[in-house]
C-alpha cells in the first residue's frame, strides 16, 4: 500500500474534530460521555447511550489503562457508523484501572464498527494501540500542546 | 531460544497487538527469537508456520480467550498467561521462564 493511501485512510480515522484537549470530566464515566458526545456530534456514532453501554461493557472485561497516564477504552458497537478514534486530555487525573496503577489523563477512545469489513481502519487502530504502549511515545504525548502536534505524532509513527 | 506464541484478547482490537509487541521487544533484549501470531477481531495475522513451530523451544500463549489451533503445539513446552502479564511485565515474564527452565534438571 502506498504512503498516500495510508495518509488518506489515517485522516478518515483520526482528525482534529475528534480531539479535545480540555476535557471537563473528573471521572471515568464522564470522560467516556464527553468523548462519546464528540463522536456523536461529528457523525461517527448513531446513539450515545447505546455506544456508552458497549464501551462500559468492555471496561468490565478488563483493564484499559496502560502506563503513564494513557487509557484506551474501546467499544465495538452496532452504534458506530464509522470506525474512528476520539482523543481527550483531562486537567484532573482520573481514577482508572491501569497497568502501572497510576491515574489517567490522556484517553484514546476507539469506536469500532460492529461489522467493519474495512480491515485497513482496524489495522490503523491496532497501530495506534501499539504506539501508545511505547514509553517514549507516551512521554512525547504527554507534553504535546496542540491538536496538530498530536496528529503529527500519530501519523508520523504509524 | 526460539519462541513462538499466540496473543488474543477479548475484543481483539488493542491488547492483542500490544501484547505481541511487548513480547517481541522484551524477547529480543533477552536474546530470544520471538514470533507471535495474533488472533484478533480481523482474524489471524502473522500465522505461525509449521517449520517455526517445529523449531520452537517454547510456546507462549498470551490470551484472555480461547485461542484456536493449540493442537499445533503438541509436545511443546507451553507457557499460558493473560495478555496483561505480557503488557505489564514482559521482562519479568522472560526472567521467570528462564529461572524455571534452569531449575529443571
Amino acid at each position: 500500500m502506498s504512503m498516500r493511501i495510508d495518509e488518506l485512510e489515517f485522516s478518515k480515522v483520526i482528525s482534529e474534530d475528534l480531539i479535545q484537549l480540555d476535557l471537563k470530566a473528573t471521572s471515568k464515566i464522564e470522560v467516556i460521555e464527553e468523548l462519546t458526545n464528540l463522536l456523536y456530534v461529528n457523525g461517527f456514532i448513531s446513539d450515545e447511550e447505546g455506544f456508552i453501554k458497549d464501551v462500559m461493557y468492555r471496561e468490565n472485561e478488563g483493564v484499559t489503562g496502560l502506563e503513564k497516564g494513557i487509557a484506551i477504552p474501546h467499544g465495538k458497537s452496532a452504534y458506530v457508523l464509522k470506525t474512528s478514534i476520539a482523543i481527550g486530555r483531562t486537567k484532573k487525573q482520573i481514577e482508572w484501572e491501569s497497568m502501572d496503577g497510576n491515574p489517567i489523563n490522556i484517553i484514546i477512545l476507539f469506536a469500532v464498527k460492529d461489522t467493519d469489513k474495512t480491515t485497513t481502519h482496524i489495522k490503523l487502530l491496532q497501530k495506534v494501540a501499539v504506539l501508545l504502549s511505547d514509553e517514549e511515545k507516551i512521554e512525547q504525548f504527554q507534553i504535546l500542546q496542540t491538536k496538530e502536534e498530536i496528529l503529527h505524532l500519530l501519523s508520523r509513527n504509524l | 531460544m526460539n519462541i513462538v506464541g499466540i496473543s488474543a484478547c477479548t475484543s481483539g482490537i488493542a491488547h492483542t497487538y500490544i501484547a505481541k509487541e511487548k513480547l517481541i521487544k522484551a524477547g529480543i533484549e533477552f536474546g530470544h527469537k520471538v514470533r507471535i501470531e495474533t488472533q484478533g477481531t480481523i482474524g489471524i495475522e502473522d500465522e505461525l508456520t509449521k517449520e517455526e513451530i517445529e523449531a520452537a523451544d517454547l510456546v507462549i500463549i498470551a490470551a484472555d480467550i480461547k485461542v484456536s489451533g493449540k493442537e499445533r503445539f503438541k509436545g511443546k513446552r507451553i507457557v499460558e498467561i493473560p495478555t496483561n502479564i505480557a503488557i505489564k511485565a514482559p521482562k519479568q515474564l522472560y526472567k521467570k521462564i528462564e529461572a524455571e527452565l534452569n531449575s529443571k534438571p
